[in-house]
């Protein structure tokens, strides 16, 4: 055996320490999903996915790697969670693929098993995307191909597969508009640069040294701009249930499973192998798809989630105290008061939603369809979900106007203009006139330390958005932000400022704001507990 | 000449009702066990003052068929014919009331009971008009011919600072749409079929003001404008002023709306009804 060639417990043991950098770094992965508001589960994702691949790998003693790297690949393929799990589970199938009948590997063996891996990735990908986890893996698999021409040490070729995956990272904003939009880096791209960068540090003896120290996480080079980038709403036609399966069989023809099922569903993945196949499907007949399964080999964690459950439930019960209509009004929120208040101001089909979980174009057909009239107004309360709410109007029969409310505050100022003598078109023309007269305040605490707008900002800071556009004030008290932020939207001349308050906020500090909003502008001020996550206040004015 | 007879839900005042010649008949209004007429026994400023410290909400009932009876009989020794104008039905008994009252009068006058399909202002618009064909000289049939005709011309918008004593009294009909929102709000009825209707959502009194404005400004032609308050003759000025150009103050009435009616809009109530013209 050759010096530098490592076995399969070596193996285990780099992806250990890599999973454990990992863990230190989930939050901050988290974060930057998403500017100002974290949307953030890949970070988390990532490392359950791993620890199902290490539980597996653990209870193999083999020395072999190539035993070894199965069960990783068996593991993450059980335990794949989120899209980024996903394709971590793609990672170690490909890496495995790469290693297969080897009892030891060096740097080439392992250079090449990254090349598989990569392949293997894009290929479990229906439409892969660059500047994702995607680029940064290829990247560092062409670097480590590179680095095994000079010197084929495992070390080396990691180092070198490392040093470009950090590199690639830094450039996913160039690639991706929606991260440099959000001044951010693919957060799967950086999970697997620290996965790599934790495996190369215990290769490099520097195990001990890493409990006291975190991973360096790379930035975005970019000036951030000031609008918050958000989740793009996924533009699917109809599905009805996620349905999950991992199938065990012999000969199990990948190709031909996808093929079958494509027919079935939207949203496919399938990967594995020829034995062991993690089936993802989102199809209107579960039942179908796991009966075809069933006639392959046997299921094992079988999950069929009817994805739209919680809101389905939410529209079914309005739906049954809400009588046929002339016109049915179907918005977007987020927040437990802001659904006992809009449901108080009327008959409203609320979908679940927000700024950080953008309904998709079926979940607002289906409102739409449940609705109980064949004329509905559709306020979406927020940008991103605009264009998925005017998708809606091509799938259905029923006649739907989209009035563009682009925040909470517009929508109900829209829900209020509803005129009960008006037709569809009149009231959408009147509310879409009622939103242009609505100021919106959001404030949160900034994720990270940036500068937008040419403030700077620390990390924890509150900073205010006026009509989710433009950053105008930023404090360390919210009471602060929000005074500054009114003046600057021009609260002596308005009529009526509404401070609606999240859930993490107590009912006497908003309280309390609204005295100083009186004081200082003159003006009615009315507090409503919204109870919207993420956003600590939102603010209107009229 | 055709007298003209309605009932103080009409919100005329006494000072027009005498000037046109019309004949109020009041409803009841009642605190616990004091019964007052409407607008003769209790004016507007002690009811108002009454309905905010008395600890017991007035109740209200309709003018008896004998009060008709009796008007009738009256009127009937100097004219043949007699044009009655009520509140909606839907709001109370009383056109029942003065069609009862109308089959009790012996004498040879021919009467006609016409349901207003509204109350306060939109009432009082048809009534006026009726008044002024009267002393124009036309017959009854005239008159009740044109006001059928205007009736679906009058239009009506209320603002409201909250809807319970609508809702208390029963008379809330579809506006109940708008009840029990948790935002603070002034909310904008109208009449429709002769019955209380929802029209619209404002934050606060001064959008109120601003969007019974606009009502008025939407008519190309107005023959006639009725605006009202209950205990804010300033919000009432301010109106008329800003209406001024809109309708000339000639053809605008300003009254206060009366006790029955108060009881069940509340004192905030600022009102605007139009008669567009034909």
């Amino acid at each position: 055996m050759k010096a530098n060639l490592a076995d399969g417990q070596t193996l285990k043991e780099m992806f250990a320490s890599g999973t454990a950098w990992l863990e230190k770094s989930a939050p901050d992965i988290n974060a930057i999903n998403v500017f100002p508001v974290p949307d953030g589960d890949t970070g988390t994702n990532m490392v359950l996915t791993m620890q199902f691949a290490l539980e597996e790998a653990k209870l193999n003693s083999d020395d072999h790697v190539s035993s070894v790297a199965k069960s990783l690949a068996h593991g993450a393929l059980m335990g794949a969670r989120g899209n980024s799990g996903v394709i971590l589970s793609q990672f170690f199938r490909g890496l495995a693929k790469g290693l297969e009948g080897k009892t030891h590997f060096d740097g080439g063996d392992f250079a090449r098993a990254l090349a598989e891996a990569s392949q293997t990735a894009y290929k479990g990908i229906v439409n892969p995307v660059e500047g994702t986890i995607l680029t940064v893996l290829k990247d560092a698999s062409k670097a480590a191909q590179e680095a095994v021409k000079n010197d084929d040490t495992l070390v080396s070729v990691l180092e070198d597969a490392v040093k470009s995956a950090r590199d690639s990272v830094a450039r996913t904003p160039s690639l991706l508009p929606v991260l440099k939009e959000a001044g951010v880096v693919d957060a799967g791209g950086q999970g697997l640069y620290v996965l790599m960068d934790g495996a190369l540090q215990f290769l490099k003896g520097e195990s001990q040294k890493m409990q006291y120290r975190r991973p360096r996480l790379v930035v975005a080079e970019t000036q951030l701009v000031h609008r918050a980038a958000q989740r793009p709403t996924q533009l699917e036609t109809p599905h009805g249930y996620c349905t999950n399966f991992v199938l065990e069989g012999k000969n199990l023809n990948l190709g031909k499973i996808e093929r079958d099922l494509k027919k079935k569903g939207q949203s496919l993945i399938v990967t594995g192998d020829d034995t062991l196949v993690r089936v993802h499907i989102h199809s209107f007949e579960p039942g179908e798809i796991l009966g075809y399964a069933t006639r392959l080999g046997k299921l094992h964690e079988i999950t069929i989630n009817n994805m739209d459950d919680q809101y389905a439930e939410f529209i079914k019960m309005q739906r049954e105290r809400m009588p046929q209509v002339d016109i049915a009004m179907v918005t977007v929120a987020t927040g437990d008061g802001f659904f006992e208040l809009l449901n108080s101001l009327g008959n409203i089909i609320i979908v679940p939603g927000g700024p950080t979980m953008n309904p998709s174009v079926h979940e607002l057909l289906q409102a739409v369809e449940s609705a109980p009239s064949d004329n509905i107004i559709l306020l979406p309360n927020n940008k991103n979900i605009v264009s998925a709410a005017s998708q809606v109007q091509s799938l259905t029969s029923k006649k739907v106007k989209v009035v563009p409310t682009r925040n909470i505050p517009q929508g109900i100022a829209a829900f209020l203009a509803f005129g009960y003598d008006m037709n569809l078109e009149k009231n959408a023309q009147t509310m879409e006139k009622a939103i242009n007269k609505v100021g919106a305040i959001e404030v949160t605490r900034a994720v990270r330390e940036t500068c937008l707008s040419g403030l700077e900002i620390r990390k924890g800071q509150f900073i205010a958005m006026l009509n989710d556009e433009d950053l105008i004030a930023r404090a360390d008290k919210a009471g602060d932000v929000i005074l500054e932020a009114l003046g600057k939207a021009g609260a002596e001349k308005a009529g009526i400022v509404t401070v609606y308050y999240g859930a993490e906020i107590k009912g006497a500090e908003a309280q309390e704001i609204a005295q100083e909003i009186r004081d200082r502008y003159q003006t009615e001020v009315e507090v409503i507990y919204g109870g919207q996550p993420h956003y600590n206040y939102i603010v209107s004015l009229e | 000449m055709v007298k003209v007879v309605t009932d103080s839900c009409s919100d005329i005042t006494p000072q027009l009702a005498q000037e046109l010649g019309i004949t109020v008949v009041p409803l009841y209004v009642q605190f616990g066990n004091e019964t007052y007429r409407d607008n003769v026994d209790l004016s507007t400023e002690e009811f108002y003052h009454k309905l905010e410290t008395s600890k017991v909400h007035p109740a209200t009932s309709t003018a008896t068929p004998a009060d008709f009876a009796k008007v009738f009989n009256k009127l009937a020794e100097e004219t043949k014919e007699i044009l009655t104008i009520t509140l909606s039905e839907k709001f109370s008994a009383i056109y029942a009331a003065a069609l009862q009252g109308k089959s009790m009068v012996k004498k040879d006058c021919q009467i006609e009971v016409i349901d207003s399909r509204g109350g306060a202002g939109a009432q009082m618009l048809l009534v006026i008009l009726a008044a002024q064909m009267a002393r124009a000289g036309a017959n009854l049939d005239q008159i009740v011919d044109q006001v059928k005709k205007a009736i679906p011309r009058v239009h009506v918008r209320i603002s409201f600072d909250t809807l319970e004593y609508l809702r208390r009294g029963g008379r809330i009909g579809k506006a109940q749409a708008f009840l029990g929102g948790l935002l603070k709000l002034n909310p904008i009825l109208g009449i429709k079929d002769g019955a209380a209707f929802p029209i619209a959502r404002c934050r606060n009194r001064a959008q109120a003001m601003d969007f019974l404005v606009n009502f008025v400004k939407g008519f190309s032609r107005i023959e006639a404008m009725a605006i009202e308050d209950a205990t804010t003759p300033d919000d009432l000025q301010a109106l008329a002023e800003r209406l001024k150009d809109v309708v000339p103050p000639e053809h605008t009435y300003l009254s206060k709306v009366s006790p029955v009616v108060g009881t069940h809009v509340g004192p905030h109530v600022l009102l605007v009804a139009v008669l567009e013209a034909e």
